[in-house]
């Protein structure tokens, strides 16, 4: 299912106010409005089995275009193209080939056991009961949960539920599924498993996703390509790897001595590279050459008892990101 | 589902069927008091036993087409951002809700019915006389049913507009339950206010009905009543969804 989002601008109107009694009186008799534009001219164009990461700090406009991609929300301007269809006029056929998950909103029947939802979707998709049944059994097995099928939503554990979530999503098959903080408040465990599902869904039916997450490690793990969104704004649009590296192009480098080497010679070294030497313990944080350059210098000096280099960790470098993303792109 | 969905609360059943017999009773003994009172057989051409099978009936049939829980919950989905479920689905927030509202209060419709098959024992001679009677009865409470959803359902379309319309649902709800004959039959209104509320669709959610399963209303005017209800019900129907077409342009899907 290919994507095309074409200049596509999002405002809300919304009224202000100050607190307390004073501001609510003031508000009542004389309300002012203001507009906030979500999204300002976003192009994006996605293609049939491609997962892709939208990222942005809260409020920077991720779920307002996520709402405009599958029909929540209709446009202040621009197009979005799915496979032929405009989201926002809710054909029949369109919706019965997306799926959406919002970690933050429950959409199953809180009430009554999941078991139950899927029926009700089975019934909404009108999914062959043959087929229903396979495809239950398959993600109802995949994701672990086959002993609280009949238990009531509300009693279910964040993680469960947001496993009966996916399973309720994906139980027509949809070719486009957006997910929305699909991982939130879950622990490593639960995180890594709704990861390996997404991957494994993705290749074994070509679905395109789209996600957002404030875990770096799901886009780490899931997505190749990233579009950042900032205030609104598209921001970049390309290989997440590219992305980091651009950001932080820095690998942690940690060389072990067998015993300390003379203390002028790290002293020259320090001239030309910038490291630490703890006792016998060399660390430094540098670009790829200059980190193969003082490899080369340390083994020169020594043969190490161990020696590691290893990317800095991508939650770090997002976060230096997102301080001021102007100032990397 | 809904019946699951109302049966994981036992006890909200229960006290819901309870409260709706008890109100009968308050309303059977205040009337039979009145009529004890002003020591009168007829008070506007109704005896005690035709008054309160009327009131009885009308009751029964303002309960099974009152919806205004239904749209409470609606107007929440609308605010709350819950409408999102149903947008991202293939199915209609109208339709859905319309036959949530029939699945929830199915339960409560084998009570009443059984209560209205019990009717000619209770009340001899009073109501249900013919089957044609039961015919006319089932069309208009239908009507009735149908026609009172659309009416809601119009006030849950505003809430596009101004997000907190609950208040506006329980004000319609009390005004809808002493205006459209539920506890007083339309008949005991000054002359003025029937004369207004004959251009409202008023009088179809209660009067009509009871007024077929009473034999209040002869046969040869249902057809005409019927076929203004039927205007009156296409006519709510189009102006709901012209308004939903609408609102749905200013809904912001907020909390999610």
């Amino acid at each position: 299912m290919s994507i095309h989002v074409k200049n596509i601008s999002k405002s809300f109107t919304s009224f202000k106010r100050e607190a307390g009694l004073k501001g609510a009186l003031q508000s009542f008799l004389n309300r002012k409005y203001e507009t906030f534009h979500a999204l300002q001219n976003i192009n994006l164009d996605v293609d049939t089995g491609e997962i892709v990461g939208i990222l942005g700090e809260n409020g920077a406009g991720k779920t307002t275009l996520i709402k405009l991609m599958v029909g929540l929300l209709y446009p202040s301007e621009g197009s979005i193209n799915i496979d032929g269809y405009t989201p926002w006029n809710r054909k029949n056929e369109f919706l019965k080939q997306i799926s959406v998950v919002m970690g933050q909103k429950n959409q199953l029947w809180w009430d009554i056991p999941a078991s139950e939802s899927f029926l009700l979707n089975q019934k909404i998709y009108e999914i062959p009961q043959a087929e229903y049944k396979k495809t239950l059994e398959e993600l109802v097995q995949l994701l672990n949960v086959e002993d609280k099928l009949n238990v009531q939503v509300r009693r279910l554990s964040l993680g469960e539920r947001m496993k009966m979530e996916i399973i309720a999503a994906l139980l027509h098959k949809p070719k486009f599924i957006l997910l929305d903080e699909p991982t939130i408040g879950l622990d490593v465990i639960s995180q890594s498993k709704i990861r390996e599902f997404i991957k494994f869904y993705n290749e074994e039916y070509n679905a395109t996703f789209l996600l957002t997450s404030h875990y770096m490690n799901d886009i780490q793990a899931l997505c190749d390509r990233v579009f950042v969104i900032h205030k609104g704004r598209g921001l970049y649009d390309g290989n997440f790897s590219a992305l980091v590296n651009k950001i932080k192009p820095q690998k942690k480098l940690i060389f072990e001595f067998p015993k300390a080497p003379e203390e002028d010679v790290i002293v020259n070294l320090q001239q030309n590279f910038d490291f630490k030497m703890i006792r016998n313990v060399v660390t430094a944080e540098l670009p790829d050459k200059q980190l193969t350059m003082l490899l080369g210098s340390l083994f020169k000096l020594d043969d190490p008892v161990t020696f590691s280099v290893e990317e800095l960790p991508v939650e770090d470098t997002m976060k230096t990101f997102f301080s001021n993303p102007e100032k990397f792109l | 589902m809904t019946w699951i969905q109302t049966l994981e609360y036992r006890a909200n059943l229960y006290v819901g069927l309870f409260s709706i017999l008890s109100g009968i009773l308050i309303e059977y003994l205040i009337w039979k008091q009145i009529f004890v009172a002003r020591g009168t057989e007829l008070i506007r051409g109704f005896t005690l036993n035709e008054l309160v099978a009327f009131i009885f009936l009308s009751m029964i049939v303002g309960q099974l087409k009152s919806s205004w829980v239904t749209s409470i919950e609606m107007i929440e989905a609308i605010r709350s951002g819950g409408l999102n479920k149903y947008l991202i689905r293939p199915i209609s927030f109208y339709t859905y809700h319309l036959m949530m509202f029939i699945g929830q209060n199915s339960l409560f419709y084998m009570a009443y019915f059984t209560l209205i098959a019990a009717f000619p024992f209770i009340f001899p001679g009073l109501a249900f006389t013919t089957n044609f009677q039961i015919f006319g009865f089932m069309n208009a409470l239908i009507l009735a049913v149908y026609l009172s959803y659309n009416m809601y359902y119009m006030m849950v379309c505003v809430s596009f507009w101004f997000h907190e319309v609950r208040a506006l649902v329980i004000a319609y709800n009390v005004a809808n339950i002493i205006l459209s004959g539920q506890i007083i039959p339309l008949r005991f209104f000054p002359e003025v206010y029937l004369k207004i509320i004959a251009f409202t669709p008023l009088p179809f959610l209660v009067d009509f009905p009871v007024s077929i399963a009473t034999g209040q209303l002869p046969p040869e005017f249902w057809a005409s009543k019927f076929l203004i209800g039927f205007c009156w019900c296409l006519f709510t129907w189009a102006l709901g969804k012209i308004m939903y077409y609408f609102g749905i342009k200013q809904y912001g899907g907020y909390g999610a």
